[in-house]
């Protein structure tokens, strides 16, 4: 298990997101991985570098808030919110246009961003929207 | 005229030769300074190839227009901006929605317009990651008994336009380097003008020439780069560029990933044969990582459409430091210019200057702004350079510049095409009232992602309103008149020979306003923001009709202010300018049509 701590044993088979979809509602072995680095300021503040070194903003707005892609800091995930999810996300891409960072970034690098993205400050819930 | 487009029965081989008839017909009626007879149809985005958006209907005057009802509206079931406008060829109205790219034929024979047929092609999804500013398209054009429009995802298709059978489908644009599609294509002789979206994603811009009964790609232009790939010949034509100017002016190689994208709109002179556009920023927005004039971003470029070689091109921004497209239209007309009698073209930059150029040489006539302008004092009419206000120069080093206006959503959206009136010589133009401040960073390129490096949130312009509709004395510089709105007018407009100019607003309303003088004389709430462009038809049943789309987005501060149900945005800075549009508007794209 002791190899189970350096990140890039976590990596998942490389195959994209559309040879990778969980058939039958059974998640896919990737989905059971777990963020091996403590959720700490200093992996967060790394995970933020990365966000903006590899245009994860230029997508996703400054602060992850959203611009074409969507907002990553307001609670609502399209593909899973879990620390899995998010590094599959990464990892693979998904449909809509979000690359696949696999291959770009090491494992311990998309662990970082996720540590980062989970970091966000989530918005004051408004159901209902009143206006004066 | 002696034949009328409206006749469906006209041999379908000798549409081309039509055209070119029309077109000199046209061009001879501006000379002359008279309106046309108007065919009724629309059969291209800018209603002729000089992209006049003049229609030469005239029952709908000042008098009766406050009697204009709505006949009939569409809900297209597509969420994003419905930029662009509806084509209407013979009986026929013709629309595409953004993403999926969905054409609908409407019957307008028959009582409620039913659908003849539509054609669902299919798209790939990842266009929605890759294009920068929602999932539009700005329509399609006719050319040759087709249908012919731009998917999202880099593909140009042609439909029979009777049928909607797929005819061909070309692949023209690389969504792995973040190029994508949804400009309107532009039909000039047998010849697809067509180009590409992702100024900021760092692609290397072109154009390209598709034949029209093919689809087979006859030529490739770039907008920077060696004059091989350029198609550039310095002494040939107008052109007296230095050799490799697309080189030069750029350090190192960075003009490879320079950006120049080419999604506006397109205009044609058959009796020059050239055909005219904007190419737009230069990439990335750190302008650091691209010392040099950066030729031929920001530019009207004008090439021959037979085999794409350029013969002149004028640069509106050099280094460009406030991404400050030049995709807005090109507008032909003939205008007594000091005196004397000029061929130009008249486009309205995102810099916030409204330019009118000589179209035979690029010689620049007149330059005046037509918005709230910071970054320049002028532009200096002998060397065609901006007189810079170097406070507001932006790059990495410089921090956080403030108060740059126009906001980089442009004086203008060049999303917003203009119209010109042969009877008042005035140009129709939505503007912006936006500032911006504008932090620049070091960006690196990884193929199919943002190449951007930089924060640019906006704020309301001085004055109070956020948008303003103007006439514009092109041959003078001037603004005759204006409507202010509460927020940035981004709908393109048309105006008629009864002398009424219609164009919508953010907060829902589709308006109609005098040419001469600017009075509002009917407003409609349509139920959404307008972001498209009216044209104006004659039905079968010989009433002039007015038809433009509902449907707000097209960029991401269009959704400030949480205008998406399905889904809510984000609305913390930047995009937090207009927080009460919600109150008036959310997104869902209709089509209308209003007629007395």
């Amino acid at each position: 298990m002791a190899a189970c701590n350096r990140p890039d044993a976590n990596v998942p088979p490389s195959v994209r997101y559309p040879n990778h979809v969980a058939a039958g509602g059974n998640a896919p072995p990737a989905g059971e991985i777990k963020n091996p680095l403590a959720a700490d300021s200093t992996n967060s503040a790394d995970g933020g570098k990365i966000f903006s070194a590899m245009n994860c903003d230029g997508c996703h707005g400054g602060g992850a808030l959203g611009w074409v892609g969507p907002s990553l800091v307001d609670g609502r995930w399209r593909y899973g919110g879990t620390d899995g999810a998010l590094f599959q996300s990464i990892y693979y891409g998904r449909p809509r246009g979000m690359p696949a960072y696999g291959g770009i970034l090491s494992a311990g690098a998309i662990w970082k961003t996720v540590i980062y993205i989970r970091a966000q400050p989530l918005p004051v819930t408004v159901p209902t929207e009143s206006f004066k | 005229m002696s034949v009328r487009l409206w006749d469906s029965r006209v041999p379908q081989a000798d549409r081309y030769h039509y055209d070119m008839r029309i077109a000199s017909v046209l061009l001879l009626v501006l000379l002359q300074g008279t309106s046309p007879q108007d065919d009724g149809q629309w059969t291209m985005p800018g209603k002729n190839y000089a992209a006049t958006r003049y229609s030469g209907l005239s029952q709908i005057t000042p008098a009766n227009a406050a009697r204009l009802r709505p006949v009939w509206n569409f809900s297209t079931g597509v969420l994003g901006g419905h930029e662009g406008q509806p084509l209407v060829v013979g009986t026929t109205m013709y629309v595409v929605t953004p993403f999926p790219n969905v054409l609908y034929a409407f019957d307008l024979t028959h009582e409620g317009y039913p659908l003849k047929w539509k054609y669902r092609p299919e798209v790939s999804p990842t266009a929605l990651g890759i294009a920068c500013c929602d999932a539009i398209n700005r329509g399609a054009v006719y050319g040759n008994s087709k249908i012919v429009y731009n998917l999202l995802d880099g593909h140009t298709v042609a439909v029979d336009a009777a049928t909607g059978r797929e005819l061909w489908k070309t692949q023209i644009a690389d969504m792995s380097q973040g190029e994508t599609t949804p400009m309107a294509p532009f039909v000039a002789g047998n010849r697809v003008i067509v180009g590409p979206s992702g100024g900021e994603f760092g692609i290397y811009g072109w154009v390209k020439a598709l034949d029209l009964a093919t689809g087979r790609i006859l030529w490739t232009a770039h907008n920077m780069g060696p004059d091989s790939l350029m198609l550039a010949r310095p002494g040939f034509g107008r052109y007296v560029g230095d050799a490799n100017i697309g080189v030069s002016t750029w350090e190192g190689d960075s003009w490879r990933r320079g950006g120049a994208p080419v999604w506006g709109w397109i205009t044609y002179d058959p009796q020059l044969d050239l055909i005219y556009f904007g190419t737009g920023n230069p990439g990335p927005y750190n302008t650091e990582q691209r010392p040099g004039e950066n030729k031929w971003s920001n530019s009207v470029l004008a090439r021959r459409p037979a085999d794409g070689s350029l013969v002149w091109a004028y640069q509106f921004t050099p280094h460009d430091s406030w991404d400050f497209d030049s995709n807005a239209e090109m507008i032909l007309t003939d205008l007594v210019v000091g005196g004397r009698m000029r061929k130009v073209l008249v486009h309205f930059d995102k810099n916030g200057f409204a330019y009118t150029l000589d179209r035979v040489t690029g010689e620049l006539l007149v330059a005046e702004a037509f918005a709230n302008v910071t970054w320049a004092k002028g532009i200096d009419k002998r060397t065609g350079l901006p007189i810079l206000d170097t406070t507001k120069t932006t790059g990495a080093s410089r921090g956080n510049v403030k108060g740059i206006c126009p906001s980089l959503e442009g004086g203008k959206s060049p999303a917003s095409p203009s119209a010109y009136s042969p009877r008042t010589g005035w140009f129709y133009t939505a503007t912006n009232n936006l500032c911006m401040n504008f932090e620049a960073a070091p960006v690196t390129r990884i193929p199919g992602t943002p190449y951007i490096g930089a924060s640019t949130p906006y704020m309301p312009g001085p004055g109070g309103n956020m948008g303003e509709f103007i006439a514009w004395d092109a041959a003078r510089g001037r603004k005759v008149w204006g409507i202010k709105e509460k927020y940035p007018v981004w709908s393109g407009s048309v105006v008629t020979a009864g002398d009424v100019v219609f164009y919508g607003t953010l907060d829902g309303w589709f308006k109609a306003a005098d040419a001469k003088t600017g009075r509002q004389l009917w407003k409609f709430k349509v139920g959404s923001g307008v972001v498209g462009a009216p044209i104006s038809f004659k039905g079968p049943d010989g009433k002039q009709y007015i038809a433009i789309y509902a449907g707000i987005g097209g960029d991401w501060f269009l959704l400030s202010g949480d205008v998406r149900s399905d889904d809510p945005a984000d609305v913390r800075p930047p995009a937090d300018f207009a927080p009460d549009l919600a109150r008036h508007t959310s997104q869902g794209g209709i089509v209308w049509i209003f007629g007395l």
